[in-house]
């Protein structure tokens, strides 16, 4: 009889269960299953950690996490952190998809501006929030909506210009249904940018860069030695390609012409969630790095361009192409330039790194500087003006803040 | 006593099999299920779709498969989330119904370590999405990235067919 109503309750549970799969699986092995090593707001529990270096060497972290965007400072270079502050509650659906994650910016007086996508609905549409700390990152205004328009939004960037002007781009996608409607064909999303005066608490009206960009990758963002806006996105050539661009702003207001970083030829109607990453040396010079998997070239590339964006080098193959590299980083730093990436070979990740101490003409050997055995965030570069750091969120061996050594 | 007995040992064996037949039914993709999806349709024609629910071309392309599906019941039809999302098997399963693959193979990626999961299928495979793998009879793997031609699947599928008169 004991046994009878054991294996009677065992098979009712089962059934529930089975069921509610998401229950079950969440039970069962949530752990094993999520990216994330535990589920509080903590910064050990995060999925995606983003840094910036405030103006007295304050290091200050953003991150995702339960369902949160927390923000913490560290004055000893990361070895010690804050409280924590949570910027959202309670719970949002944060955007998860692997090229998305909370955008932290300070300005010369300290200022905060943060942002950040959720899913606004079922259909996983996006909505980018923004919000900002005018009392040192004690506390943050109730976030809200970059635009008021409610097409999906997603992949923000953001940034201060010299002047203490917070630039924003996004990928948008209201110009989608319009172009339905008339019947004609709409790829991809559009590249859209606002500006901000009073440090992140309101921003100009959107408006456009360039319609049919790829809607799924991080946007690259730097600023010229002029202080102007650069933008480097995964763009939708004709046929479907989808090589990168990049587009310099004359000010503020004025995006330039749109030009091609490489030719690729990667056609693919599909997601490849793997964006650029764009930083701009004293020297003037724009570098880029960039995936793709196109039919003139495959895998991680690293071009230059010394004529503000109109014309590239050739692309120069990064990593070991049979270990998948992925996620690359690259800054202009204090001793140079500094590109790291991700490999993996079956087992474990590494994080890569390779230098260059002539603006990009020459590369040191490439040699993993961290490893680890399960989920990581991309591995992320930040530089305080006299050192740079890599920054990098790992799920097993939680987050990594460590100085980038200069070669000899 | 015996009638609790009976009862549940009917229920322990009809009730979890039956279950994970269960139209919709979603099976965790973990460590060694690709090997463990090759080795079921060994000898059968196989399409294999993989897929995510953030993903923009594979709303439009999923509907598509669910027709191809009922118009091939000669080709065993496997999908397969590769989202990093295994928290979110109702969004899955919902869209998998409304394409009407609600009696594919249904798996979605359950390892928050979505790279060794890659790794199996494709070392190369940087995880973009949609992309499909038509796997012969024979062993055959053609890897189609992005969305797929209906005109191309069904090609593959004619050429299967007429490897077996």
């Amino acid at each position: 009889m004991t046994f009878a109503r054991l294996a009677l309750r065992t098979a009712l549970t089962a059934t529930v269960l089975a069921a509610l799969p998401g229950l079950a699986a969440a039970q069962m092995s949530h752990q094993h299953t999520s990216e994330a090593a535990c589920e509080e707001a903590l910064l050990r529990c995060a999925t995606k950690v983003t840094p910036a270096f405030g103006p007295d060497g304050t290091l200050w972290l953003a991150w995702m996490a339960g369902g949160r965007i927390s923000v913490a400072s560290s004055k000893d270079q990361g070895k010690s952190f804050s409280t924590s502050v949570q910027v959202t509650e309670p719970q949002l659906d944060l955007d998860w998809g692997p090229d998305a994650r909370p955008k932290i910016a300070v300005d010369a007086r300290g200022g905060i501006a943060l942002a950040f996508s959720i899913f606004r609905d079922k259909a996983f549409n996006g909505q980018v929030l923004i919000t900002r700390s005018t009392d040192g990152g004690r506390s943050f205004a109730p976030p809200k909506p970059i635009t008021a328009n409610n097409a999906s939004q997603r992949f923000e960037a953001i940034g201060f210009d010299p002047a203490g002007t917070v630039f924003a781009a996004w990928l948008d996608k209201r110009n989608r249904a319009p172009a339905q409607q008339n019947g004609q064909t709409y790829d991809g999303a559009a590249l859209f940018f606002a500006t901000s005066r009073d440090g992140g608490e309101t921003y100009s009206d959107a408006r456009i860069v360039a319609d049919n960009t790829c809607e799924c990758c991080r946007l690259g963002l730097a600023f010229d030695g002029n202080g102007h806006p650069v933008v480097a996105f995964r763009n939708i050539f004709e046929g479907g390609v989808r090589d990168h661009a990049i587009v310099t702003f004359a000010d503020l207001g004025s995006p330039g012409e749109v030009h091609r970083v490489s030719r690729d030829d990667w056609q693919i109607a599909a997601c490849p969630h793997h964006g650029p990453s764009l930083t701009i040396s004293p020297e003037g010079t724009y570098h880029v790095t960039w995936y793709t998997n196109g039919k003139a070239r495959k895998g991680l590339f690293y071009a230059q361009s010394r004529d503000g964006g109109k014309t590239f080098t050739d692309p120069l193959p990064v990593g070991q192409v049979n270990r998948g590299p992925s996620r690359p980083q690259i800054i202009a730093g204090p001793d140079g330039l500094a590109m790291v990436w991700k490999e993996f070979d079956g087992t474990k990740t590494s994080v890569n790194l390779m230098t260059s101490h002539d603006d990009g003409a020459t590369w040191s050997k490439p040699r993993a500087i961290a490893d680890t055995n399960d989920a990581s965030d991309h591995p992320l570069l930040v530089s305080d003006g006299r050192q740079t750091y890599l920054s990098w969120m790992t799920k097993a061996d939680g987050y990594h803040f460590q100085a980038i050594e200069a070669e000899p | 006593m015996k009638r609790y007995l009976l009862a549940a040992l009917m229920l322990l064996t009809s009730l979890p099999s039956g279950l994970a037949s269960e139209e919709g039914a979603l099976r965790p993709f973990e460590r060694g299920s690709w090997q463990q999806v090759l080795r079921s349709h060994a000898g059968h024609p196989t399409l294999v779709h993989f897929w995510g629910v953030t993903c923009g071309p594979c709303k439009i392309e999923l509907p598509q498969l669910g027709q191809f599906m009922k118009d091939h019941p000669g080709i065993d039809m496997v999908t397969i989330s590769a989202d990093l999302v295994p928290n979110l098997p109702a969004a899955t399963r919902s869209m998998l119904d409304r394409a009407g693959l609600a009696s594919a193979e249904n798996w979605f990626f359950s390892d928050g370590f979505a790279d060794r999961l890659r790794f199996e299928i494709d070392p190369a495979w940087q995880g973009d999405i949609p992309r499909t793998m038509l796997i012969a009879r024979d062993g055959t793997v053609t890897t189609i990235e992005g969305s797929a031609e209906i005109a191309d699947l069904q090609k593959w599928s004619d050429a299967q067919v007429a490897a077996t008169r």
